[in-house]
């Protein structure tokens, strides 16, 4: 056998395991119902935020821990507990992805991944809104 | 009827649009006339290449024209122009309106084929017989980009998306009523703005940058599918050569310009995440260099042609490929920087099934002119040392892809996969190791001879950097206490690449600049993976929290502190203090004063102010970013996580009232602290003077000494008083009004020797504060001289290729 054909078999064997570890290692995107099933694996979650229950956020008592509602895309609501100061504009945000565990009744969030409407690329609903504050046209 | 609107300037959108027209078509006809030129030796050559240089002419004037144009709306706020209107607003600095021209899609692909109209002149000038096939792969290239701008729609299909749109026009608003109104300019009174994050001076410099980087992969990738088409399959490497330098120097050089905007504006504190918008661009770099390694063994000993081709094909497509990650929209959730899908996803993937299809169909059809010598290269040759380093760049672009493209392999399997929960950490595992496999290879490669080396006199050579190397390793670790091994390996390999590196410049290449363009990039390449280890390992977050709820080692939750005004914390080996919240235009500034505390006296002394700032913006929300104080020997980054942006001086005014004040059971001396101050109970006072009071000779009276303390250490005193009307008991509290406090004394517990206080405060007491986060980032500037002796390497290899390339 050729050094070559060595080392295109290593090299292949190398890239076998990256795409068997990237896949092991990946986590899911899930609904609370699975992470609940699974509880102490992680998991990402999207889902949107529950405006109408308060934030948890006191910074004079604890500036690391922010908590809130998130309702996931079947429905289910939970609270969520984020280890770190509150993001901001947090209320603005549309879309969240939290990823994390869940630990008793609660999801322990290591990352919050905020998608805004106008954070990076406007979308129509929020292009509307800017304009209408100088225009009639809202109904 | 139609509608006379009014205040518009049209006249621009139609040279706009006229410009659209003719950049496209003179990219078309000039590829058709670079493809016949080469296709029909006969006389025909002077008339078809006249034609494909006068129609490129034309071409480059129109893509500057279009260029111009969009920097004079900009410019002028032509809010009728959807682009302008979306990307810019009239407060903007004149510094940060080019950075409108590249935030959209649209004029990001302009500047992209304004670096490739650019590049084009140096090959027209310089790549002689090369010029016809190269510049037809070029205009092809420049056919798709000004694609990307007509706006056209045919049966259905979107093709491009047009800068020069109106307003009206854009079907965001077209159907809006207010848009009939003949009037309806005169009502819009400014642009949507640049998002706040792009207004950095980084912004300005690095997507040029990047874009140039992207562009000239598009050069050797011209050069290596000119050489197919035109048969001469092995002439091209040599003339390629600098331009596949060229390329990894620019693209090198945005790609850190990014790391360096992270570092310096984003808050995620540090200057690479692993995000999927940074791994877009690092991928064809790795690939690029490992095609640069290959063809300079070509260029050497004729070998590797196959890699050669590969690989430079390669790092284009993938320019392609990470082209289509970031503007298709598919890595939505995955990132927080990609483009919207403009619609144009169809388009960007025809744009890159293209080329790969156009690569393989060539090389099929070449494959007997590049069937290789079946020849070995010894294991004891520098060309086998250089391919093995190639290899292992390429199984890094590899993971780096496949974790990257997560979101792809879900559209194309249906699967619902997520990046690794901690993504960061994943790549590193990988990552890391193959780095220090490089290192390894750097240190020893220059060492090898081309053909065969003599190994006893190598190591000899290397004794020396060996040695100096682990024992400088060992003080490092001893000093640091690297957690794990892999980290000490990469410490290692490191740090002697560096100093194999410049034992090669000094004793073999005896100082001679010319030649050492390879051992100064090496050595710059081994300084960048030191400085980030080091950075990024030994990082010390100095804003511990330790009073906080403890929720476990797996959920740590003490980086952040809270700091009130006026306040001075303790905080690694610094105190700080947050002075003052300064409003400066569109930003609040936060004033953050590091103290250092004298060895003798313990009095604090400032050492240096920092100015992390917030910057509104209505419409795009608020960013908030940080600021950093460097050092020679290190960083400390400060940045403000959380602030109440509402001013705390009028919500003073307006809440008068106190809130529900809270009770305490003290016994004398006890403290309490408020939001404020800090409240001591020293004593009790039967000696009231009760006519001063207005009560009874029988009343029972006892007032409580009470000291209060605030921020400033000024002292208050306040003497609330308990009074027992027979078996009635009432108090008179007493205000601090500077304080906003109030002090009752409700009652005495005799059997415990306890009186209970009751402290009241304004509502409008809660002080201003911040919560903040301070990083020190050690040695990071090993990383910055690392990414300049990238830099000054490569360059000095470009200006040795390219003598070469004229001798």
């Amino acid at each position: 056998m050729k050094k070559v054909h060595i080392i295109g078999i290593v090299v292949i064997a190398i890239a076998l395991a990256v795409i068997v570890s990237t896949i092991s290692n990946s986590s899911t995107y899930a609904p609370f119902r699975t992470a609940i099933e699974n509880e102490g694996s992680t998991f990402h979650i999207v889902g949107k935020l529950n405006k109408d229950k308060e934030f948890i956020y006191n910074p004079e008592v604890n500036a690391n821990l922010f908590g809130f509602y998130l309702v996931d895309n079947e429905g289910l609501e939970k609270k969520v507990l984020f280890n770190g100061s509150k993001p901001q504009d947090f209320e603005r945000s549309e879309q969240i992805v939290v990823i994390g565990k869940m630990s008793g009744d609660e999801f322990h969030a290591s990352q919050i991944l905020m998608k805004c409407p106008s954070k990076y690329n406007g979308n129509q609903q929020d292009q509307l809104n800017a304009v209408s504050d100088e225009s009639e046209t809202e109904s | 009827m139609e509608i006379q609107y009014q205040g518009e300037h049209l006249g621009f959108g139609i040279l706009g649009n006229i410009l659209i027209i003719i950049s496209f078509t003179t990219a078309l006809l000039s590829a058709i006339s670079y493809y016949f030129s080469f296709k029909n030796k006969s006389d025909l050559i002077n008339s078809w290449n006249p034609l494909a240089r006068i129609s490129f002419s034309l071409h480059a004037f129109s893509v500057l024209g279009i260029i111009v144009l969009i920097y004079y709306l900009i410019h002028g706020h032509f809010f009728e122009y959807y682009y302008i209107w979306q990307h810019s607003n009239s407060v903007l600095p004149l510094k940060y309106m080019w950075a409108c021209l590249w935030e959209g899609q649209e004029g990001s692909f302009l500047i992209w084929s304004f670096w490739h109209v650019i590049l084009s002149f140096f090959i027209i000038h310089k790549a002689g017989s090369w010029e016809a096939p190269v510049m037809f792969i070029i205009m092809v290239i420049q056919v798709f980009l000004t694609s990307m701008l007509l706006g056209l729609e045919l049966d259905g299909i979107k093709i491009g998306s047009n800068p020069f749109i109106l307003l009206r026009n854009h079907p965001d608003f077209a159907n809006l009523p207010f848009i009939q109104m003949s009037d309806y300019l005169a009502k819009i009174k400014d642009g949507r703005g640049l998002n706040p994050l792009l207004q950095n001076y980084w912004m300005v410099i690095h997507p040029p940058t990047l874009f140039l980087g992207f562009a000239a992969t598009a050069v050797p990738f011209a050069y290596a599918i000119g050489g197919l088409l035109t048969g001469r399959v092995r002439e091209w490497v040599k003339p390629a050569l600098p331009w596949t330098l060229f390329g990894i120097l620019i693209l090198g050089t945005g790609v850190l310009m990014g790391g360096a905007w992270a570092y310096e504006s984003l808050s995620f504190g540090g200057f690479w995440a692993w995000d999927p918008v940074e791994n877009a661009s690092l991928v064809p770099w790795l690939v690029l260099v490992g095609a640069l390694h290959v063809m300079i063994i070509f260029n050497k000993n004729g070998t590797s042609l196959h890699s050669s081709y590969l690989l430079c094909t390669f790092s284009f497509i993938l320019v392609l490929y990470s082209t289509f990650l970031t503007r298709s929209g598919i890595l939505g959730d995955t990132s927080v920087h990609a483009f919207t899908d403009l619609g144009m996803k169809g388009q960007l993937i025809i744009y890159l099934i293209f080329f790969l299809v156009l690569t393989i169909l060539l090389s099929f059809k070449n494959r007997k002119l590049l069937a290789a010598p079946s020849e070995e290269d010894p294991v004891s040759s520098r060309e086998f040392w250089m391919f093995m380093g190639m290899l292992i760049l390429i199984i890094s672009a590899i993971q780096i892809s496949i974790t990257t493209s997560v979101p792809v392999i879900n559209k194309l399997f249906n699967l619902k996969l997520a990046p690794p929960a901690d993504a960061v950490d994943f790549y590193n595992s990988w990552q890391i190791p193959l780095a220090a496999v490089i290192a390894l290879l750097m240190a020893v490669g220059l060492y090898f001879k081309w053909k065969q080396t003599d190994l006893k006199s190598m190591s000899k050579k290397l004794m020396l950097s060996l040695v100096a190397s682990l024992i400088i390793t060992v003080a490092i670790h001893y000093y640091f206490q690297f957690a794990r091994v892999q980290l000490v390996l990469l410490l290692f390999t490191s740090i002697w690449a560096f100093a194999a590196n410049l034992d090669y410049l000094i004793r073999v290449l005896k100082g001679n600049i010319a030649k050492s363009g390879a051992s100064i990039a090496h050595m710059g390449i081994a300084f960048i993976l030191l400085g980030s280890l080091i950075a990024n390992s030994e990082k010390i977050v100095i804003s511990q929290n330790r009073l906080n709820v403890d929720l476990g080692k797996d959920f740590p939750n003490n980086e952040n502190i809270l700091l009130y005004q006026g306040d001075t914390l303790p905080m690694g080996e610094y105190y700080v203090t947050y002075k003052d919240k300064i409003k400066d235009g569109i930003h609040i500034r936060y004033e953050v004063e590091y103290l250092k505390a004298n060895h003798s006296t313990g009095q604090l002394r400032k050492e240096f102010s920092l100015f992390p700032f917030v910057q509104l913006n209505e419409r795009m929300g608020n960013v908030s970013e940080p600021s950093t104080k460097h050092f020679v020997e290190r960083d400390i980054y400060t940045h403000v996580t959380y602030a109440e942006l509402d001013d705390k001086e009028e919500a003073k005014k307006e809440n008068e009232g106190y809130k529900p004040g809270k009770k305490y059971q003290l016994s004398i001396c006890d403290t309490i602290t408020t939001s404020n101050s800090l409240v001591v109970l020293q004593s009790l006072n039967k000696d009231v003077d009760k006519n001063l009071l207005m009560l009874q000779e029988t009343d029972l009276a006892v007032a409580a000494n009470i000291l209060v303390m605030d921020v400033n250490k000024k002292l208050h005193q306040a003497n609330p008083v308990f009074i027992l009307r027979g078996s009635e008991a009432f108090n008179r509290p007493v205000e601090i009004t500077e304080l906003g406090l109030r002090f009752a004394f409700i009652k005495i517990i005799p059997e415990e020797n306890k009186f209970e206080i009751e402290v009241s405060e304004k509502v409008g007491n809660s002080r201003e504060f911040i919560i903040m986060k301070a990083i020190i980032f050690p040695y990071i500037n090993i990383l910055w001289i690392g990414c300049l002796l990238m830099i000054v390497g490569t360059w000095i290899a470009i200006v040795k290729r390219i003598k070469k390339l004229r001798s």
